[in-house]
């Protein structure tokens, strides 16, 4: 206490009203946790659990991997900022990020056709080098005509697959089945779809596509496919599984820690309401 | 340059009998990269001490090391190195140091030093490879004086034998460090160096703290440069006190103590030779290595050739490779004996522990190379012969259920058959490096099948992570970042929304002051202004230094380092732009910024501080002088090295008492900073002075501070890389899947961090 108001008076402190009130409830709150809190006796912790407490993540790793995530997976103003408050140098040229995302909040968003005007203004020649990932695109357009169609008139949508998607099926059997089964989407009532038809309705297909997208733009610029935290957490579930499968001594389930420190009573962990 | 250790010649302790008789295939002959890196020159030194002998550490003797440091600024930076360098081979001196130098420089080390220790590498290079007073730029005005171009070059230990295809993998990582944390205890034992007398910080010109200082600083040069002054928070990182953690050596020479009589080691303990006692029919000569083939490599593999021994021209002499345990005699033929498996030369046949052998492939003889390869993952062996691989010569092995360890054997039976042994020391004949690839290709495709949506129920892979990334930003205070990331998300979420009139659930980033005044501290703590961490420290938490005094100490001994990286800046500074340039700059913040400024305006004479562009109140406190801050001209110089040596003092004297040995060492290693003029010029203790200190000493608070307030001291994500590696650890011991992969080599994907 005495210390704060020392440095309030000397003038070196970020005195606006907002911080010293923080500084205030923050002094009440660890005054308050001092007289109430009994130290939380751990409860008597599996091997493993000690054995993971003892390893640290390097931060600079944790760190790395935290503006690989954001850079590679179309994060733009969240890589920015991060590079600021952990002092990184960013990894890739911000307009190269915000291409990617531009793209890829096209797909989402159901604009494929602004998301392949976008994709050819960046590189000309992605989409002609990878038919496969051109007909996605295509398909998923064709989804969304029939959705805005919604069971009326599939005119627009019939036009588009027979001019856009046709000749490019009849060359390919794998093509021509993912045809089919999405024109069959004209015939059924959207609302009473089997699953595998009522899939490709589903965000899912874009958000799919808009990574399968976002990789090929990030290999045809000689980055890696996917973001490192994704091998992280694969090889994580890989792990437990081979350890499990192979009866080592693991507790009953491993809990990532994810909702426990992240939200205050009353607030439903993952995602509460936005307050910003 | 002369090289000081010439007289340590090794040539001259080879025994005679292993030179000249190489068979007529001189391209085995090692290359002197492989020198570099698996030096055996120290079999053929002077042993220190015999227990240690088979670390292979040709560290130099104490006089040498005297020598050495009692002239800090000999060019001779690194005395290990140079002794790497006097190898001589068969009677051969090796060229020194230009062609080491090029034959590292042509490719062969591994261009993400982190190959050895890549736990740490990413923080390497995110500070050293951006300023060019540590890393060594060779433009530098004082390169030819201070020659640093070879500063990454240490971080491998020398002397240490690191087979190609193990590199990176955990098994060779926690040798190294094994190997390195006894290099130092012998040093600490044999040396005088207890503790400098804390006296040293008040004599500028003794030199006494940093000789005494020089082989832990050596030491850490070779590995943990990045990690600045001590930091055990990382190291824990690969030491859980556990038992599993000491991981057996490998197999690195034939054990003399370990054969029938009538062989003989020759040289360096890699030749065998047969004295040509009479052997019945169902005798041999063996002899084992002098260590098992650890599980935990998940392969293990060594080759030996067959020398030019015999002079009645038997093309396929009675020659055996293979493995068995300790308990087969050595009077026998590998795979005759229970526990013993075994390909002959004479006959091409394969003997699984009996009398009978199976056709397996052709014979072998002089000048052949056979390799013998174990699978400890897939459970079966094999050979190869003059590097192509055969089939699969045991399968099902069950090594898991065996009793005794496995050793690499030979077998010989006839005079003058003599054999030459690879353990790693040199590149192998077979692609041994593309055969474990392979194995680490099928794990890894099993790992990118693998469903991570299971982690967590109810979550896509794709929503875990941004969950992680989500929480993490909080947790460690990347307010900004938080919050930018989370309206990334929330128009991610819109635009995949099909229907516009359901309501979107946000995603919130509680205005978290806590998190505010941690991002601040950590950011003042990041620029170096110690003194502004520390008062916010004390405003916002004021228990937390005054309950965690190893954090409180930390945070002192980095103001000092603050202080002295400041002065030597400024003398660099001078130094380039001459007398002329006096403008003091605000060099508590953004050094990082500064020197790139210098190095794209050389005439450029501005206030660098506004490229650091926070914008902040933090800015206008720094700049108001207050602490460690204001610098100014000439006069600055002086006034800021005595303002270094009270305030060392003081410290000295607060610690005065504290005789904890990590407390002693690291008020001892800064110490030593005093002795040079400009300390940012001497390799061997630069590394002090590293801005990844900074990183250490952040999050160290940062921790301290979580603590105090009774959250987890770490994030999500920070449990999954955790818990990811102990995981790995168990699938590792039987020479499982868990051999072949590292939690590192996914963060080595991971592009280092480039300038703008």
């Amino acid at each position: 206490m005495s210390s704060w108001s020392a440095a309030l008076e000397l003038g070196e402190l970020d005195v606006d009203s907002a911080f010293r009130d923080a500084v205030f409830s923050q002094l009440r709150e660890s005054f308050d946790r001092m007289n109430s809190t009994t130290s939380t006796a751990t409860p008597s912790q599996h091997a493993f659990e000690k054995r993971a407490a003892d390893i640290k993540a390097p931060k600079s790793d944790v760190n790395a991997l935290i503006l690989d995530y954001l850079t590679m997976e179309g994060y733009p103003k969240a890589a920015a900022k991060f590079c600021r408050e952990a002092n990184l140098q960013p990894q890739q040229p911000d307009p190269s990020i915000q291409n990617r995302q531009d793209i890829q909040h096209a797909i989402h968003s159901g604009d494929i056709a602004r998301a392949i005007s976008a994709l050819n203004e960046v590189d000309p020649e992605l989409l002609d080098s990878d038919p496969k990932l051109h007909f996605s695109l295509l398909r998923l357009q064709l989804v969304e005509l029939i959705r805005q169609a919604n069971g009326g008139d599939p005119t627009a949508a019939i036009t588009f697959a027979t001019e856009n998607l046709g000749p490019r099926a009849a060359a390919n059997r794998e093509f021509l089945n993912d045809l089919e089964q999405t024109m069959s989407l004209i015939i059924f009532p959207l609302d009473k779809l089997k699953p595998e038809l009522a899939r490709l309705l589903s965000p899912d297909l874009r958000r799919n596509t808009a990574t399968k997208v976002n990789e090929a733009m990030l290999v045809r610029q000689n980055q890696r496919r996917e973001a490192a935290i994704r091998q992280l957490v694969r090889m994580r579930a890989w792990a437990e599984t081979s350890a499990r499968s192979k009866k080592k001594d693991l507790p009953k389930s491993i809990e990532l820690g994810l909702n426990t420190d992240n939200s205050e009573p009353g607030e439903s962990g993952l995602e509460p309401m936005i307050t910003t | 340059m002369t090289n000081p250790y010439q007289q340590h010649d090794v040539g001259s302790n080879i025994d005679p009998l292993a030179s000249g008789r190489l068979p007529p295939l001189n391209a085995r002959r090692p290359s002197y990269a492989s020198v570099v890196s698996g030096s055996p020159s120290a079999l053929a030194r002077p042993t220190r001490s015999g227990g240690f002998s088979h670390l292979l550490n040709p560290s130099p003797d104490s006089e040498q090391q005297q020598a050495q440091s009692s002239n800090p600024y000999s060019t001779t930076q690194d005395p290990r190195f140079e002794t790497g360098m006097s190898y001589a081979h068969n009677g051969e001196e090796l060229p020194a140091r230009d062609d080491t130098d090029e034959a590292v420089g042509g490719g062969f080390w591994p261009p993400r030093l982190g190959a050895t220790f890549p736990y740490f590498s990413r923080a390497f290079d995110l500070y050293v490879s951006k300023d060019p007073l540590l890393a060594g730029d060779p433009s530098g005005p004082d390169d030819a004086r201070f020659p640093s171009t070879n500063t990454n070059l240490n971080l491998s230990t020398p002397g240490f034998l690191s087979p190609s295809y193990l590199r990176g993998s955990t098994y060779l990582q926690k040798l190294e460090e094994q190997h390195r944390a006894r290099i130092l205890a012998e040093r600490e034992g044999t040396g005088s160096n207890g503790a400098a007398p804390p006296s040293s910080l008040g004599s500028r010109l003794s030199t006494n703290g940093s000789s005494s200082h020089l082989p832990t600083v050596g030491m850490k040069a070779t590995g943990t440069t990045h990690r600045g002054v001590a930091y055990d928070i990382v190291e824990n990182h690969l030491s859980p006190a556990d038992e599993d953690d000491t991981v057996s050596p490998l197999p690195s020479k034939w054990n003399r103590d370990d054969k029938e009589a009538a062989l003989e080691v020759l040289g360096d303990g890699y030749e065998v030779r047969h004295t040509g006692r009479a052997l019945s029919d169902h005798e041999a000569s063996a002899i084992r290595a002098d260590h098992y083939m650890s599980p935990a490599c998940g392969v293990y593999y060594f080759e030996i050739t067959v020398l030019n021994g015999r002079h009645d021209k038997i093309k396929t002499p009675p020659i055996a490779i293979g493995f068995a345990s300790k308990a087969t005699s050595t009077s026998r033929a590998p795979g005759w004996e229970p526990d013993s498996w075994g390909y002959h030369g004479d006959d091409g046949h394969s003997f699984a522990s009996q009398n009978v052998g199976k056709p397996y492939a052709d014979t072998f003889g002089v000048g052949d190379t056979v390799g013998c390869l174990v699978n400890f993952r897939l459970n079966q062996a094999l050979f190869t012969l003059n590097g192509r691989e055969l089939p699969v010569a045991f399968k099902d092995m069950g090594f898991k259920d065996l009793k005794g360890k496995l050793y690499p054997i030979v077998g010989l039976k006839k005079k003058e058959d003599h054999i030459m042994a690879n353990f790693g020391q040199r590149p192998f004949e077979f692609d041994i490096d593309g055969y474990m690839r392979r194995q680490q290709g099928m794990i890894a495709k099993d790992i990118r099948l693998a469903d991570a949506s299971k982690l967590v129920p109810g979550l896509s892979e794709t929503d875990i992570i941004q969950q992680l990334v989500l929480q993490f930003l909080q947790h460690d205070g990347y307010v900004e970042t938080a919050r930018a990331f989370a309206e990334e998300l929330h128009t991610e979420k819109m635009a995949l929304q099909l229907d516009p009139q359901e309501p979107v659930k946000g995603i919130s980033v509680r205005d978290d002051e806590d998190a505010h005044n941690r991002q601040r501290i950590r950011r003042a703590v990041l620029e170096g202004d110690i003194d502004r961490a520390m008062k916010y420290t004390d405003a916002c938490y004021p228990a937390v230094l005054r309950d965690n005094e190893q954090v409180y100490f930390r945070l002192r001994c980095r103001k000092f380092i603050e202080m002295i990286r400041k002065e030597a800046e400024h003398n660099i500074m001078l130094e380039e732009r001459g007398a002329s340039h006096t403008n003091g700059r605000g060099q508590a913040t953004g050094d990082n910024d500064d020197e790139e400024m210098f190095e794209a305006e050389p005439g450029h004479n501005g206030t660098a501080t506004t490229t650091n562009g926070d914008g902040d109140l933090d800015m206008a406190m720094t700049e108001a002088g207050d602490g460690a801050g204001g610098s100014d001209s000439a006069a600055g110089l002086s006034k800021l090295s005595q303002e270094a040596l009270l305030y060392g003092v003081e410290l000295q004297a607060e610690f005065a008492g504290d005789s904890r040995r990590e407390t002693v060492k690291q008020l001892d290693d800064i110490s030593s900073l005093f002795a040079y003029p400009n300390p940012l010029k001497v390799k061997e203790v630069a590394h002090l002075l590293d801005g990844s200190g900074r990183v250490a000493v952040a999050e160290e608070l940062n921790s301290a501070i979580l603590m105090s307030l009774g959250k987890s001291s770490r994030a999500a994500l920070e449990n999954v890389y955790a818990q990811t590696c102990v995981l790995l650890e168990s699938l590792r011991k039987d020479g499982g899947d868990g051999a072949f992969v590292t939690v590192d080599n996914v963060v080595k994907d991971i592009p280092p961090s480039r300038l703008r």
